[in-house]
């Protein structure tokens, strides 16, 4: 495992132009990134392309990464903006997150609890389209516009979704405090 | 099909008063031939003649049987050739992806797919799989060279001319260079020019040492090393009369050719040997005893 | 980083997306910062039918996204004027349609726009100076060995060079007459157009020239003797207009033929190395 590179000594690779490098970084995350992609959208062809803008990317400014946090993370900041990106021009379905309108199973509730405590519990009860909105905007950290993009929904129903997500967390947390 | 051939009959080139080759008689087959020689001896010139570069201002080329001073015939011969220059300032922005893809393109690799699986396939012959989006304004010296190399192997030619394609590389990529150039001499009529006989010795079949535009042999590397057979030797002090002699590591002095003394402890002889006592133009080997008249 | 990993069930549900909201988040969360969970979703997502993507296809194109050299304007430009896709690509190569060009075009527009400021007959003595040699100076760069270099191996693929220079210089050409429909803008006279023949006349002296000498040095030399007759011209007469009449351009047509037609009975040089230093 020590003689394999680190990711940050193939970017650095990247920046000299490094094509194998490249390819192994590509190798270690196209994978699993493609995979988070697709769990907020279902087309195939869309996640195929975003996975490919998302490397193009890589290779063109690999100093973007500016060292601070998990090359992980920064990459799915590239990928998911990608994806926006070209969700923009395409009228495809967004997969709403986790299992739609069904009731968290007795597992879950336990793992939500000792994960989340009440919030996780909160947020299981909300409705599957305030649920995705929290995803895109608190989880994945994007900005309103880029969550309407995303969704398919007009801005202002991103705002109104997320204003009312926030208060629905806010009273199930008072309420299960009292 | 015709076995790959060059051949040329009483050549010679002059450059206005300058007379660059004279009197060039060869007939070369596939398999790997060196050309050795001092600097200005000529073997660009020559190079260059193979090549189609430069026409002869004397004597006949005839190059896969075909000769380059009909217009048809010599662009049939570039077809099947692939021509390594001494140097290449290589346009600014090109990566080396792109020199080689545009070199492919004059060679007529006209559908995309089918040429740019060309260029990675010589791009990975020489080792440049992995800088093949580089800019080769950014490359060294022996990266550059191979990217030039790299150019002269596209479509496998059965005329294959390399102007010192080992300068500035080291040694594992001489290997390299060594295995991809044996097996396209199976097939392909190879020359490369080079001033270090460690190159000939390590890359080439044949050698023609070339001097002052004439060639002063041709023939199997290995005739050649056997003509410094019994001339080369050991001793405490140099000999003025060899034709080079050298202090080697252990303290004692190498020579080669001169006055060899009886008794005289023999070494076995190198290619580099017989290039020097060729150069030397040592006649006949003396020995003790003999006076000289 | 902490001995916690995702146990192979909910890895499955992650990746089959059977998860609930919770569970993925607290996933996504993990594999942010840990590589073996990463190593083992990717290798999950390969295996499952489920997968999502294909990874070689999309390294296929993306490497070429990057590998391969993206058509530039001119390249474009030729295609759409009807030059098959690899031709279009070779006359585009040369340097001078990657700057050299426009920095002739700015001069050309520079010295318009200068002449129309300075006033009418110096100022169109200044163009008229200008104007003509730089389309011969684009064209010469376009395949002299200092601005071009890679001759060498250009020379000696079967690509007849002949056709590379002469499309080269059609190109160039073609492309100035926007820089002449530009000038004649910024100048009311006629003289914007006088100034294409003398320099169609200029290109075909430099394409004849460098049969003997480097592109490059040939046109250098045009456009000092041009220099110097418009500066000759200048002392004497005061008018430029000189250059509109019909002798002066008839002879720059006859000019133009004759050097075109030494190129091409001597064209048999370009396929040809020769010293040029």
């Amino acid at each position: 495992m020590d003689s394999r590179p680190g990711d940050e000594t193939l970017l650095l690779a990247v920046a000299e132009r490094d094509m194998g490098a490249f390819r192994t970084l590509y190798e270690r995350h196209a994978g699993w990134l493609a995979i988070r992609l697709a769990r907020r959208c279902n087309d195939r062809d869309l996640v195929a392309d975003a996975i490919q803008d998302t490397f193009v990317a890589v290779w063109q400014k690999p100093q973007g990464f500016r060292g601070d946090g998990d090359i992980a993370a920064w990459l799915w900041g590239i990928a998911i903006r990608r994806l926006v990106s070209r969700m923009r021009t395409r009228g495809s379905v967004v997969a709403v997150f986790g299992d739609a309108g069904a009731a968290p199973a007795a597992e879950d509730q336990v793992l939500l609890s000792v994960e989340y405590g009440d919030i996780g519990q909160a947020l299981a009860r909300l409705s599957p389209e305030m649920r995705a909105v929290i995803q895109a905007v608190v989880l994945d950290g994007l900005s309103a516009k880029e969550a309407a993009q995303l969704l398919h929904v007009p801005v202002s129903s991103v705002k109104t979704r997320l204003y009312r997500a926030k208060a629905h967390l806010r009273a199930a947390l008072a309420e299960g405090s009292s | 099909m015709a076995t790959a051939s060059i051949s040329l009959r009483d050549v010679g080139r002059t450059f206005g008063a300058t007379r660059a080759l004279a009197g060039v008689d060869l007939d070369l087959k596939p398999g790997v031939t060196g050309l050795l020689g001092p600097n200005g001896a000529g073997k660009t010139t020559l190079l260059r003649l193979l090549a189609t570069a430069l026409p002869p201002t004397q004597g006949q080329v005839r190059v896969l049987g075909r000769d380059p001073q009909v217009s048809a015939q010599r662009t049939d011969i570039r077809r099947q050739l692939g021509y390594q220059p001494q140097e290449i300032g290589f346009p600014r922005g090109f990566t080396a992806f792109a020199f080689v893809d545009y070199i492919a393109l004059l060679k007529e690799w006209t559908e995309p797919a089918a040429r740019h699986a060309e260029v990675r396939r010589v791009l990975d012959l020489v080792g440049l799989s992995d800088l093949s989006s580089k800019r080769i304004r950014a490359m060294s010296g022996g990266q550059r060279r191979r990217v030039a190399l790299a150019q002269a192997l596209l479509g496998s030619p059965a005329v294959l001319i390399l102007d010192e394609p080992t300068t500035g590389v080291d040694p594992e990529q001489r290997v390299v260079l060594r295995t991809v150039l044996a097996e396209i001499a199976r097939m392909s009529v190879v020359v490369l020019s080079t001033h270090q006989t460690e190159d000939v010795a390590a890359l080439c079949e044949r050698v023609i040492v070339l001097d002052r535009g004439r060639v002063r042999y041709d023939g199997p590397v290995t005739e050649l090393t056997g003509q410094a057979a019994g001339r080369v030797w050991l001793a405490d002090e140099p000999d003025p009369a060899a034709s080079v002699s050298w202090r080697t590591g252990t303290g004692r002095y190498r020579n080669v050719g001169g006055r060899v003394r009886d008794g005289a402890e023999h070494v076995e002889p190198s290619l580099e040997d017989a290039y020097l006592l060729l150069r030397g133009g040592s006649p006949e080997p003396e020995t003790a005893g003999e006076v000289a008249s | 980083m902490t001995g916690w990993h995702l146990d192979d069930d909910a890895l499955r549900r992650y990746v089959e997306r059977t998860d609930s909201l919770a569970e993925g988040t607290s996933a996504e969360q993990h594999l942010l910062s840990c590589e073996p969970c990463r190593a083992r979703v990717n290798t999950a997502a390969s295996v499952i039918e489920l997968s999502v993507i294909d990874i070689a296809t999309v390294w296929d194109r993306t490497r070429d996204a990057i590998e391969v050299p993206r058509p530039s304007v001119f390249e474009r430009l030729l295609r759409g004027a009807g030059l098959p896709a690899q031709e279009a690509r070779l006359v585009a190569v040369a340097s001078a349609f990657r700057g050299v060009w426009l920095t002739g075009v700015a001069a050309v527009l520079a010295f318009a726009a200068l002449a129309a400021a300075v006033g009418h007959a110096r100022g169109m003595w200044l163009f008229l100076a200008v104007a003509p040699v730089v389309p011969c100076l684009v064209v010469a760069s376009s395949y002299d060995p200092w601005m071009d270099p890679a001759l060498e191996p250009e020379l000696v693929t079967p690509y007849p060079m002949l056709r590379l220079v002469l499309l080269r210089t059609v190109a160039v050409l073609a492309l100035a007459l926007p820089a002449v429909l530009l000038s004649g803008l910024l100048i009311p006279t006629e003289v914007p157009f006088a100034w294409l023949l003398p320099a169609v006349g200029f290109v075909a002296v430099v394409l004849a020239a460098s049969t003997w000498f480097s592109p490059l040095r040939s046109a250098i030399a045009v456009s000092s003797v041009w220099l110097g007759v418009i500066w000759l011209l200048a002392l004497r007469s005061g008018a430029p207009e000189a250059v509109l009449q019909a002798r002066a351009q008839a002879a720059f047509l006859a000019l133009a033929a004759a050097s075109f037609s030494i190129f091409l009975v001597r064209r048999r040089r370009l396929h040809q190395l020769r010293p040029w230093r």
